[in-house]
């Protein structure tokens, strides 16, 4: 086991120096530049070639890109992500601004979804091809066709339109005004939850219903084990693996993959960071960005493979 | 006694008007007398790339910090175009019109507590003017004529001019100009891009990025008994219909910049008389470059028959609604000072009435040209729906009805920039003209041989020669007798197609009260007479 972890950890350096190098070619292939657009705005300016030469001086676009890769790389070696090249702020500085309300979203909307996919999967295996298994199927469909932020926007315009009421445009920290924080983060929890409950709840209820035509749940309904014995105990257990996984590699996603629902809602969270920050041509925030969040998928996914290990006992390590 | 009776009856009914008439006057008046306090919430369509308006050209820096600045002479609120004073009290122009002499306010302080001096001013105009080698000054360009400038006394400023310069004072009154203390200045001409140390209404309290923007009331503003409000505050989404919403919902009070017909008339359905609309006219045009070096739009024949090919006051009316763009005009925006009249404009290709007629003479120089039966192009465009794309979709259809199959390909919006600004890898490509103002000299200069705004890269002397001679003419008949010549010149030989002028909705609850918005979403930003009938 202990083998097994180091390795996994050892194996984390050269996949996010890789995430790395690979964000920071395309970056760099893609046209136009942070200074181009510092200069641009909406009213377009009247720009001095110079000024322009020098604003690339400035902010070190002028270097050979191994150089700027490799200065970058350094600082990150020393915990040091750089200056926005669009704010001038540090980008760590930035992204703790943003990062409370990421987590706070994503560790809310993946506990409502759990809450909500596996007592649901688990009814519709059990009901197999009755009206609850259809119902559930129905909704489970609805959640994986309807993109999260139509409902959204859905969300809004109805307590707008019936309510007069529109939820709060500033997120407050719970710990500051947890009412505050309620209004405004019901709405993207629930609208968030419901996509990813539902992708959840597809894999339960298939997986449950694999296991539940095993043998060994056979044996143990013959040997008269009540419903609950049986689903609970034997069925559910076993089937959670791949569901485990899902959960996992959705809660690394949700950390910076909410863009559109972050726009939605007037979220200043992570997602929204980084498509504004690829939009502005910020390399540093962009490759700051996609390495915190590969070595977040990273870390998720180790701790999700030691998870199996608790459900399937007969899963060890080398 | 009936006729007693009609007496006192008759009595009654003019007491009773009396007292009706001094209520309504009473209430009237109470509507109109400012209230002071409350905080204006506002929402704003995106975040600020630096707080430094020197440096920047986005109204998301404007709006957020005008409030906390002042300048040196500003365009009167109330009545655009007209230049007042803000910090200066008064000026004069010497009667060759090479120097112009300001008096600076006294008494007026910085929100750290230092004076605001012709020090200052001057400090500030320099880094504006003759931006020190580590900043920028994205629009210098408009202060060529500027030889130097002087402070002589604490009170005095004083511009020196190499050559007359019809547009000085409009570009002085420019809402970008804030003026920074020098002592910061002098330590860092960057320092302003992070930080606020201003001399206006409002004092800076937090900015979040990506979330909000507050300041607070001054209570040492040098205008007495102003602001009225105790503070404003900006939140920000990119997404219209969350900002339209927000509105809608009480959550904002007022969109400063501009709300897509269709949620206006949401907005107004719903609220009635609880909200205002104002629609103004735009400083703004959108059009389309021609990349005048590119074959087969060397051919003036082909560019003509380009601009020939769209009808533009069908798009007007067919775009108003989705777009806000609405009027044709020339190269200045109708009914300005200097703009060309609608019976001249329609004698020039593209501008009269009669499709037909327009779209005959396109298909003859097209088959002179040698391509009778038209030709496939790319029209480049910015990836942003409003009003870009609407309008590219309108130009590609007119196109195709005299034989011209143009492809449409939305770019992000630095690729935009790059292919289409900076390197010329393009046929065609929307290019806007949004300006703070409607100076001759910031929206013509573009047509000049090698200006970074020339889009189209083409070159004509006679414009050069008709820019140069418009920019020092002080006699405003003169001036635009040059300037009619001037756009004359290039809509005549299809350098560039101007396409609609834009017009903008901005809704604000009907509490919001004494603000007037101006032709664009950069002037009238300083809401020091801005106050809320209610909170």
């Amino acid at each position: 086991m202990g083998t097994y972890i180091t390795k996994r950890l050892l194996l984390i350096v050269p996949t996010l120096i890789g995430a790395a190098a690979l964000v920071f070619v395309i970056m760099r292939v893609i046209p136009g530049d942070v200074a181009l657009l510092i200069f641009g705005g909406d009213q377009a300016g009247q720009i001095d070639p110079k000024q322009l030469a020098d604003m690339r001086h400035r902010l070190g676009l002028d270097q050979p890109l191994i150089v700027q890769f490799g200065t970058w790389l350094w600082g990150v070696l020393r915990f040091d992500f750089g200056n926005s090249l669009w704010t001038g702020r540090p980008v760590i500085e930035e992204l703790l601004i943003r990062l409370p309300l990421s987590l706070e979203l994503a560790i809310a909307a993946t506990i409502v979804s759990v809450l909500i996919a596996i007592p649901l999967g688990m009814l519709a295996a059990i009901r197999q091809d009755t009206w609850v298994d259809y119902l559930v199927r129905v909704v489970s469909i609805g959640g994986l066709a309807i993109p999260s932020f139509w409902v959204g926007i859905l969300c809004i315009l109805m307590l707008v339109i019936f309510f007069g009421w529109g939820p709060p445009l500033e997120f407050t920290p719970p710990w500051i005004d947890p009412w505050a924080n309620f209004q405004m983060m019901i709405w993207p929890v629930v609208t968030v939850g419901y996509r990813y409950a539902a992708v959840t709840t597809r894999m339960t209820r298939s997986t449950l219903l694999e296991v539940l035509r095993e043998d060994y749940i056979r044996t143990a309904w013959a040997k008269g084990l009540r419903e609950r014995a049986v689903v609970i105990r034997h069925a559910l257990k076993n089937s959670m693996l791949p569901v485990i996984t899902l959960v996992g590699t959705e809660f690394a996603f949700l950390i910076g993959g909410l863009v559109v629902t972050e726009t939605v809602f007037t979220l200043n969270g992570v997602g929204r960071f980084v498509v504004d920050a690829v939009a502005h041509r910020d390399y540093p925030v962009v490759q700051a960005l996609i390495f915190l969040i590969a070595f977040g998928f990273v870390v998720v996914n180790l701790l999700v493979d030691l998870t199996y290990a608790w459900f399937d006992p007969r899963i060890r390590y080398r | 006694m009936a006729a007693v009776t009609r007496r006192y009856h008759a009595l009654f009914i003019v007491l009773a008007l009396a007292v009706v008439a001094a209520s309504v006057v009473t209430a009237v008046h109470a509507a109109d007398t400012p209230r002071r306090g409350g905080i204006l919430l506002a929402v704003i369509g995106a975040d600020p790339p630096s707080l430094d308006p020197h440096q920047e050209s986005t109204f998301a820096t404007m709006q957020l910090v005008a409030p906390l600045y002042s300048t040196l002479i500003q365009i009167d609120p109330y009545s655009y175009p007209k230049i007042i004073g803000d910090v200066a009290s008064e000026w004069k122009i010497s009667p060759d019109a090479l120097t112009y002499t300001f008096k600076i306010r006294p008494g007026i302080k910085f929100h750290d507590g230092s004076p605001l001096t012709a020090a200052d001013v001057k400090a500030t105009y320099d880094k504006l003017i003759f931006p020190p080698k580590e900043t920028r000054s994205v629009r210098k360009g408009a202060y060529l004529a500027v030889a130097s400038i002087d402070a002589p006394d604490a009170s005095t400023v004083v511009f020196k001019l190499k050559h007359p310069s019809a547009s000085l004072l409009e570009n002085v009154a420019s809402p970008w100009n804030v003026i920074y203390p020098k002592k910061y200045l002098d330590k860092d001409p960057n320092y302003f891009m992070k930080n606020v140390v201003g001399s206006g209404p409002f004092k800076f309290k937090s900015y979040t990025p990506g979330a909000s923007f507050e300041g607070e009331r001054n209570p040492d503003y040098f205008v007495k008994d102003r602001p009225y409000l105790n503070g404003y505050k900006f939140f920000i989404s990119t997404e219209t219909s969350v900002r339209a919403a927000a509105v809608r919902s009480g959550r904002a009070y007022i969109e400063f910049r501009d709300l897509p017909s269709a949620e206006v008339d949401a907005i107004k359905k719903q609220l009635g008389d609880k909200v205002v609309v104002q629609h103004t006219p735009m400083t703004g045009q959108f059009g389309i470059a021609i990349n005048n070096t590119v074959k087969p739009f060397t051919d003036e024949r082909v560019r003509k028959a380009l601009t020939l090919g769209l009808d533009r006051y069908t798009g007007g009316r067919v775009l108003f609604g989705l777009t806000g763009l609405k009027d044709v005009g020339g190269l200045l925006r109708p009914g300005t000072e200097f703009a060309m009249l609608e019976a001249d404009l329609q004698k020039l290709p593209g501008f009269g009435k009669d499709m037909e007629k327009n779209r005959a003479e396109a298909k003859k120089l097209l088959a002179e040209a040698g391509y009778p039966h038209g030709f496939k192009v790319v029209l480049k465009n910015r990836n942003v729906k409003l009003p870009y794309q609407d309008f590219a979709v309108f130009a590609i259809q007119e196109w195709r009805k005299i034989g011209i199959e143009a492809e449409h390909r939305p770019l992000e919006t630095a690729a935009w920039f790059a292919d289409g600004r900076d390197s010329g890898n393009f046929e065609l490509i929307i290019a806007p003209t949004v300006e703070a103002s409607d100076d001759p000299d910031v929206f013509l200069r573009r047509y000049t041989t090698g200006d970074t705004q020339n889009w189209g890269r083409f070159t004509d002397p006679v414009v050069d020669d008709l820019f140069s001679r418009q920019s020092r003419a002080l006699d405003a008949a003169e001036r635009r007798k040059v300037i009619l010549q001037l756009q004359k010149t290039v809509l005549e030989h299809a350098y560039y197609m101007p396409g609609l002028w834009w017009s903008r909705n901005v809704v604000h609850w009907a509490k919001v009260k004494n603000y007037v918005a101006p032709p664009n979403h950069y002037a009238n930003q300083k809401l020091q007479d801005v106050w809320l009938s209610e909170d």
